[in-house]
């Protein structure tokens, strides 16, 4: 006791202690941006020295992003790989190589436009049960074993994208699963999406590097349209907790790990942009979207009824 | 129809070779090809590729799903590049115009930079996917795990990889399975009605399979618990050991990948544009 006492007062709520560092860090930065600044514009008249207004705001998405990380990080529990992990692995990228497959060779006349995977919602579905590390592990290899059973050789980018639908999905884990988690979390959904929508009318003369062409001032409705989805969503599915919550993870999932795998392309297949948008990441989200918010709630139903027949 | 490993045994060069050393070259040769814009440059990876396809001695019956698709795939993908406009950022800078005009009331620019960028790019995509593709023909499905364990992942990881590849054969027997059986209960795949409906009409298949292989993995984990899995390091029944040209393989590719950074720092392997093409643009 007298030992604890003597010790100085240390955070140790979890949410504080990689704060420190991180904010040390970005001071740090900002400190060293000016201090480049000046040093370059010291060395030579004509060497343009960095925007710091522009700099800055990087550096706190970027400090932003790391305080998440860490936060996930800090969590032992999330990141553990015991025999159960193990098996629930090899299980889920099995059914996933397979599942994908299987949805390959039988052909789907009806389906055969949309569905080119409804097997996506195995990665998604072993993320939200078992965690991150069991769901990256799904869609990485299942993607693997599943091309290499069809002999499609191996896509990097999109192997690596199929694992980070998994890894956000089973970020779920992490939040309960309750009333009040849904209402944050909705609400900042809608509440970024409004400030995006802001932003967009606020400059709408900021050039659209998208289509090359015009201004993007004529898409401020888009993330309005959106928030509003994700409100009416949120009004239907209240009661609902559990589902809406998976569901909204399922949805960001893919978001996520299809947005990775074409922004990926570019880099690795010299893709132009438009090519990553139009060729690959709008045809894959939505009928990757369509076919995992579907099923998800089946199998996640199907799952709980399981879970209390076994006792498990 | 069930899913077995296209791996078969067949006493050519490329199985002799240790499958570490195999996946290092490959590994090494695709970022190589990663790094490479010069079309000259590229055609070594795609020798190398090419050879390694011969000297396994596939078939064309295994590989014809293979080239038809990544065929399709690469040169749909590389037309919408070309006709989109510019490919990665920064690898040309400037055009030389060749032909403008609409196409589908597109606008659409041709330059000697955008066509050279086009080829340079089929080459890339299949460079890479024929490296890649001879690996699951050729590797024994039972040495994936020693192979991982022996390249440096943790037990853990490499179990659950070998766990993985095994346990492919008996669940698409349990699909197999769980198709027939719906099929006797009148379950029709094909039954026609909206995307929506067909999207859950798939739901009978994927939900017995998943739920009854997690409940199957209890005993698994069970198994694996009373052999005390987890508790130490552990050892692997096949052993894998280097051999003279093993070494030769992996010099090879770690050599390929120095050069191509040295000569990328050098400030070669960017974009080739040929004369012919330039001078086309007048």
């Amino acid at each position: 006791m007298a030992s604890q006492a003597r010790r100085p007062v240390e955070p140790q709520n979890r949410f504080l202690r990689p704060l420190v560092p991180i904010l040390i860090v970005l001071v740090a930065g900002i400190v060293f941006l000016f201090i480049g600044n000046v040093i370059s514009a010291s060395q030579s008249a004509d060497s343009t020295p960095l925007d710091a207004g522009r700099m800055i705001p990087y550096l706190v998405v970027g400090a932003v992003v790391v305080y998440g990380l860490a936060l996930l990080a800090g969590d032992r529990d999330l990141w553990r790989i015991s025999t159960r992990e193990v098996v629930y692995m090899a299980i889920g990228a099995a059914l996933y190589g397979v599942l994908s497959w299987a949805t390959n060779i039988i052909q789907l006349p009806s389906v055969s436009l949309v569905s080119l995977r409804p097997a996506i919602v195995i990665p998604i579905f072993f993320g939200v049960v078992f965690g991150p590390v069991v769901g990256f592990f799904t869609g990485f290899v299942g993607n693997v074993l599943g091309d290499a059973l069809t002999g499609w050789g191996v896509s990097p980018t999109w192997d690596i994208g199929n694992g980070l639908i998994g890894l956000i999905a089973g970020l779920a884990v992490v939040f309960p699963r309750t009333r009040r988690s849904l209402n944050i979390t909705a609400i900042s959904v809608i509440v970024i999406l409004a400030i995006i929508s802001a932003l967009l009318l606020l400059y709408p003369e900021t050039e659209n590097v998208l289509f090359g062409e015009g201004t993007v001032g004529a898409y401020w409705w888009i993330p309005l349209l959106a928030a509003a989805l994700v409100a009416v969503a949120w009004v239907l599915l209240r009661d609902r907790e559990e589902l809406a919550l998976t569901q909204m993870w399922g949805a960001l999932a893919i978001i996520g790990g299809i947005g990775f795998a074409a922004i990926a392309d570019i880099w690795w297949n010299g893709y132009s942009l438009l090519t990553a948008l139009l060729g690959e990441f709008v045809p894959a989200t939505s009928s990757n979207l369509i076919n995992a918010l579907i099923l998800l709630p089946i199998l996640l139903a199907a799952w709980r009824s399981a879970q209390a027949q076994t006792g498990r | 129809m069930l899913a077995t490993w296209n791996y078969k045994e067949r006493d050519t060069i490329v199985q002799r070779l240790d499958p570490r050393a195999r996946l290092i070259f490959v590994f090494c040769a695709t970022i190589a090809t990663v790094l490479l814009w010069d079309f000259r440059l590229v055609l070594i990876p795609a020798a190398l590729a090419l050879a390694q396809l011969l000297l396994a001695r596939l078939t064309w019956r295994e590989l014809r799903r293979f080239v038809i698709f990544v065929g399709i795939f690469s040169v749909l993908l590389t037309l919408l590049t070309l006709l989109t406009g510019r490919g990665g950022a920064g690898v040309y800078t400037t055009e030389h115009m060749i032909w403008q005009g609409r196409v589908l009331g597109l606008a659409v620019t041709l330059s000697a930079e955008r066509l050279a960028f086009a080829a340079t790019q089929l080459l890339r995509l299949f460079t890479m996917a024929a490296l890649a593709v001879v690996l699951p023909f050729t590797i024994h499905p039972a040495w994936y795990g020693v192979t991982f364990r022996r390249l440096g992942l943790p037990d853990n990881l490499a179990f659950a990889l070998e766990l993985a590849v095994r346990f492919v054969p008996s669940l698409s027997r349990d699909f197999v399975t769980t198709l027939d059986a719906q099929r006797a209960r009148g379950y029709e795949l094909e039954r026609a009605g909206g995307i929506l409906k067909a999207i859950r009409n798939i739901a009978p298949l994927i939900v017995p399979v998943t739920i009854g292989s997690i409940l199957k993995g209890e005993d698994v984990i069970d198994a694996m618990n009373l052999h005390a899995f987890g508790t130490g390091p552990r050892t692997w029944s096949q052993e894998l050991r280097y051999r003279p040209a093993d070494w030769a393989l992996i010099v090879l590719g770690v050599g390929l990948l120095a050069g191509v950074i040295v000569l990328r720092f050098q400030g070669y392997g960017g974009l080739w544009v040929p004369e012919w093409l330039l001078a086309m643009s007048g």
